[in-house]
């Protein structure tokens, strides 16, 4: 019975993922954008003028949902548990190298599978390398692969994420001048403020009862065929797909797509990238917010260089334009994968053989 | 609690009070010069200042336009360009006049070096959106290469120009970038 619980949970959370990225398309969203954790990371970053482009500048509610809606249901259950102290600096820099992968693809896999479910043909290439990141994540993780272990500590640490995106939001209402909003291209597509914040916060509170996220599912699902999660990431694609199709968004095809590029090598590498690290920090980077939202400071680190990331592709030009990658890209997503392998590499810890011993 | 305590409490809210005053202070007065109404109206009049250096610049060759003389046209156009590299709106002239020459080829170059100079173009926002005007001409570029790969699949030409065209359809069909 518990486990049927948790599996509703689950699905839940897929379908308000997969409606609510449609939906908020409707509501205003750019185009297969309706949520996109890595697009949104660069919109804030651009915001609090960590690049400077105006066109990718707004303060996006729907993060700050998920973080405030994971915080106030870890807080009223009993689930806010501030622990961290796992590797930090490795931490910050899969979420920087996670936003390159994704700025590379253009998109973090919550649009992949909602691009995907808009009939964009393109992302086949991103779901299978996305498969294969987290299928050698698990190879790692099966041969000793751990980070160092987390420990307990004061619950202030667990607090200034949460605070932070509280700010955020204050900035949202007040819109002071030193918050740059973009009035043209995707940062002048957006729900009404109250749409975005409330689909985020329901989002934010199911995803912390249900652990949803989308390479965690499958990443159970290589380890031990478990597919509590899988069934919520594909009740979040097969939700996005109908109601794309319902609501006249989806267009089948490999050209003309929205924000996408033909060059599917790269698009693969980068999500490779993307799920491999996401493995190996325990979360895509819509599991990293929740959990920094529930007290968990080594999330609250991943985002952080999330952040970073967010401001640096644009800064740097280390993402991809309808033209394709750009060799900058290219280049990040290449030393991310290093970066990746070194750390998977380091930290297994292999059993000695007697000789040794 | 002790009176350390107590002294810190009152330390943070004191501070805090101070900082938050400052900076209602600062937004007010950043408020009172960036006045919103007078920074659109000087959107709207260096907008206006730019159609109009357009139109003296580009005068001659629309005249050459309407009389037809499409090449002679494309040639003052270019002799702008070397004059204003940094402007993307002879890249939409060119665009306009290879179509009219039966160039469709040249005239999607042209079109994608608009865009990419300038994403203004495939802005509904923006009072510079020409989408409809680029959507016409990449579908029946689309057309005609599609055609032209069916019977040349290795003709490098043509799947550079169909490159464009997905590059502009791309770009016309919005989405986050």
């Amino acid at each position: 019975m518990r486990g049927l619980r948790v599996i509703d949970v689950s699905i839940v959370t897929g379908a308000l993922l997969g409606l609510g990225g449609v939906l908020l398309v409707s509501a205003g969203n750019p185009v297969n954008s309706g949520i996109c954790v890595s697009c949104f990371m660069e919109n804030i970053a651009g915001s609090l003028q960590l690049h400077d482009d105006l066109r990718m500048s707004y303060i996006r509610p729907e993060l700050i949902g998920f973080i405030l809606g994971s915080f106030l249901v870890a807080t009223k259950s009993g689930r806010f548990q501030v622990r961290g102290g796992s590797s930090p600096l490795i931490r910050f820099f899969m979420g920087f190298f996670i936003i390159v992968g994704c700025a590379v693809f253009i998109g973090c896999p919550i649009k992949m599978i909602l691009r995907l479910a808009a009939g964009d043909l393109t992302a086949i290439a991103a779901t299978v390398g996305l498969m294969f990141g987290i299928w050698l994540g698990v190879r790692y993780i099966k041969g000793g692969f751990a980070l160092d272990q987390e420990k307990e500590l004061p619950q202030i640490n667990g607090f200034v994420i949460p605070l932070v995106a509280l700010i955020l939001l204050i900035f949202v209402f007040l819109s002071p001048s030193f918050v740059k909003t973009g009035q043209k291209g995707p940062a002048a597509w957006h729900a009404p403020i109250f749409i975005s914040l409330f689909t985020g916060l329901a989002i934010g509170a199911f995803a912390q009862r249900s652990g949803l996220c989308i390479t965690g599912g499958i990443r159970n699902f290589f380890l031990a065929r478990e597919k509590t999660l899988l069934n919520g990431v594909i009740t979040a694609f097969l939700s996005a797909l109908i109601l794309s199709v319902v609501l006249g968004q989806f267009r089948w095809g490999m050209t003309a797509q929205p924000a996408s590029h033909l060059n599917h090598g790269w698009t693969f590498l980068a999500m490779v990238l993307v799920g491999i690290a996401s493995v190996l920090i325990d979360g895509c980077p819509f599991r990293q917010l929740i959990k920094a939202g529930q007290g968990d400071v080594d999330a609250g680190v991943t985002t952080l260089g999330m952040l970073a990331g967010g401001g640096l592709v644009y800064s740097w030009v280390l993402r991809s334009t309808s033209a394709g990658p750009t060799f900058e890209g290219k280049i990040v997503v290449l030393l991310g994968l290093i970066f990746a392998l070194v750390v998977a590499v380091a930290f297994r810890k292999r059993k000695l053989s007697i000789q040794e011993i | 609690m002790d009176w350390l305590d107590k002294l810190s409490i009152a330390a943070i809210a004191g501070i805090a009070v101070i900082t938050i005053g400052m900076l209602a202070n600062q937004e007010l007065m950043q408020r009172g010069r960036d006045n919103p109404g007078e920074e659109a109206k000087a959107k709207e009049s260096s907008y206006a200042l730019q159609m109009e250096e357009n139109e003296r610049l580009f005068k001659g060759a629309r005249t050459l336009e309407e009389q037809g003389l499409y090449k002679e046209a494309v040639a003052q156009v270019e002799d702008i360009m070397k004059s204003y590299p940094e402007k993307s709106v002879p890249y939409v002239y060119l665009g306009r006049l290879h179509f009219k020459e039966g160039k469709l080829g040249e005239s999607i170059i042209n079109y994608r070096q608009a865009v990419e100079m300038e994403p203004d173009y495939v802005d509904e926002r923006t009072p510079r959106f020409i989408g409809d005007e680029i959507k016409g001409i990449v579908e029946e570029g689309r057309e005609k290469f599609g055609r032209e790969k069916e019977l040349k699949p290795e003709d490098k030409e043509v799947r550079e120009a169909l490159k464009d065209i997905y590059y502009l359809q791309s770009r016309l069909a919005g989405g986050c970038e």
